[in-house]
């Protein structure tokens, strides 16, 4: 497109099935049915199918890995695009329910099945606790004090030589069964995923998105916004340290790299590709990120160079986002008409 | 002196401005007036070409599609693919709607940035004259910019403005939220900024009656069309306008 005064104006117009606001639709036949889900059943079907094309077990260990980005993203998207927190935290809730899955798990001797969604669970209670007191601001607290409590605790770790010093913890269960592991951690990215898509819609997800738009018209209808954020960053804490315990249980380890700043940037970097905000989006982006940059591996050094020339050139050319820009190319249709 | 002819201007699907024609000639005082989304702001965007930068700004983060066609002449030459910054320079000057003054830069400061473009001379010269015809301001002087009251913030940033040497000075919506007395005095000394800096000026208001008695000129918005046009008295005489804009 041109910028400057034109002749000619490229419309886009709406496809016939959508009705006025954005998720009505009136479906009319089979066809506006699989319009309709075709994207989701893709998205779906492809995460489920994907272990079994993969060659070998390498493979299915990046798509682990994967997941547990995609989960951090999802947590970072929904609270940056929908709570109005930027979170550079990813590193803190992984630190945490890593810990946590890895002290029950070798301390008590609690089956991963177990020790996974209590790690998450619990994990999100204690980050949530950790940061309610820069809750009630606004302003880049939040993220400072999320950036900065991974390279606390790893320092305090290191330094007191608790949980294993910088050893680590080891010893720690995988999870029973190989497909488990494997299908256990795409569901819950799915449910997780279209859970937080409904949440945002109902109610309490108005509430969090309009204390990302105007605090303090939120405090003037007479709501608490520290009790709607704690609940946010208690949410996004949990899917985090989900992540975390995850990913713990497959490493079979846990160490003060688990609070290391990569699972701080890289679900950002994701949203960024993939689109803040559509919550699907940064899935997507860990989706492509993760995997080129293991193959970007066999670079050595020239990996981060070559990484971030992919992420300036999404940036400069596709800003919005892959899922925002394929939004509208979907729902929409364009044509020139003549002013 | 400006000149802006089949003027139009989509956000998205949505004409805001329709084949809008407007002129200002020099030392003119011109008056647009329009209910709300009548396509006011957007005019003094198309004219001072932010809507160019607005539409290069939607276009890298893949939001609405803005459309401009038409053609805007200042001083007998096409501006329309001109940068805002460049038409600033030409003289060009947009007091935006809401003010936007620096809030947390002093008075001063504030004032200091809008003579960015001027000449060291120029802006000492204009400066004082600034201080000449808001005196509330001189002594304010030293006071943080978000601090003032709505109208000292609006003679900020007309001060503001007339510090970037404007040869047309472009006024959106200046008595938004103000009191009738601070409204007639601010309309009182952008007619003798007029006539003593011998610019050219266009505003455009909701409410006409403040500003219909400086007005040369006044053009009538409706729907992003250009309706009625005319002089001060040949739209005073006609009903419709009385009763829309004047609520007589």
């Amino acid at each position: 497109m041109k910028i400057g005064t034109q002749q000619r104006r490229q419309e886009r117009i709406d496809r016939g099935i959508k009705v006025r606001t954005d998720g009505l639709y009136a479906l009319m036949s089979w066809r506006e049915l699989a319009y309709l889900i075709a994207p989701r059943l893709l998205l779906i079907g492809g995460l489920l199918l994907l272990p079994l094309v993969v060659p070998g077990m390498y493979w299915l260990r990046v798509i682990s890995i994967v997941c547990i980005y995609a989960l951090l993203a999802l947590s970072f998207d929904f609270l940056a695009h929908y709570v109005g927190l930027v979170s550079l935290g990813g590193a803190f809730f992984v630190g945490v329910g890593g810990y946590l899955t890895a002290l029950l798990n070798t301390g008590m001797g609690i089956s991963p099945l177990v020790a996974i969604p209590v790690a998450a669970i619990f994990g999100g209670v204690i980050c949530t606790i950790l940061l309610l007191p820069c809750l009630p601001l606004r302003g880049v607290y939040f993220a400072i004090v999320t950036l900065m409590y991974p390279l606390f605790l790893a320092r305090v770790i290191e330094a007191l030589n608790i949980l294993g010093g910088t050893d680590g913890i080891m010893g720690i269960d995988g999870v029973p069964y190989v497909w488990l592991e494997q299908y256990g951690i795409i569901a819950m990215l799915l449910l997780i995923l279209f859970g937080l898509r409904r949440l945002v819609n109902t109610d309490l997800g108005l509430v969090m998105r309009a204390v990302k738009d105007n605090d303090q018209a939120v405090r003037a209808s007479g709501m608490n916004i520290t009790h709607y954020k704690a609940l946010a960053v208690f949410i996004a804490s949990s899917v985090g340290c989900l992540a975390g315990a995850c990913l713990v249980h497959t490493y079979m380890w846990a160490g003060i790299s688990t609070f290391a700043l990569d699972f701080s940037v890289l679900p950002i970097a994701a949203t960024v590709i993939g689109g803040g905000g559509t919550l699907v989006g940064p899935v997507l982006g860990c989706l492509i990120l993760v995997p080129i940059s293991e193959l970007l591996r066999d670079f050595g050094t020239l990996r981060i160079v070559f990484y971030s020339l992919i992420l300036l050139g999404f940036i400069v050319f596709r800003s919005d986002g892959l899922m925002i820009y394929g939004q509208r190319k979907y729902h929409q249709f364009e044509r020139w008409t003549d002013i | 002196m400006l000149e802006a002819s089949d003027l139009m201007v989509f956000y998205e699907n949505n004409l805001a401005l329709n084949n809008v024609h407007i002129r200002c000639d020099h030392n003119q005082i011109v008056g647009v007036f329009g209910a709300n989304s009548a396509g006011k702001s957007t005019l003094m965007h198309a004219l001072s070409g932010i809507v160019l930068d607005m539409q290069k700004k939607e276009m890298m983060a893949g939001g609405e599609r803005i459309t401009v066609a038409g053609s805007v002449r200042y001083q007998e030459k096409e501006v329309m693919t001109v940068s805002p910054s460049r038409r600033a320079k030409m003289g060009i000057v947009l007091c935006p709607e809401r003010r936007r003054i620096f809030k947390e830069s002093t008075v001063l400061e504030n004032l200091k940035i809008g003579g960015y473009l001027a000449s060291p001379a120029q802006a000492r010269e204009t400066l004082a004259y600034v201080f000449d015809v808001f005196p509330t301001l001189a002594r304010l002087k030293n006071r943080i910019g978000g601090f003032l009251s709505g109208g000292e913030q609006q003679m900020l940033a007309i001060g503001r403005a007339l510090m970037a040497q404007p040869k047309i000075l472009l006024l959106d919506e200046p008595l938004l939220g103000l009191s009738p007395l601070m409204q007639a005095m601010l309309m009182r000394t952008t007619r003798e900024i007029r006539d003593q800096r011998k610019i050219a000026i266009i505003v455009t208001e909701q409410y006409a009656r403040p500003v219909f008695p400086i007005v040369d000129y006044a053009f009538i918005l409706e729907n992003g069309s250009a309706v009625l046009e005319g002089t001060r008295e040949a739209l005073m005489d006609n009903p419709d306008v009385r009763s829309a804009y004047f609520g007589v």
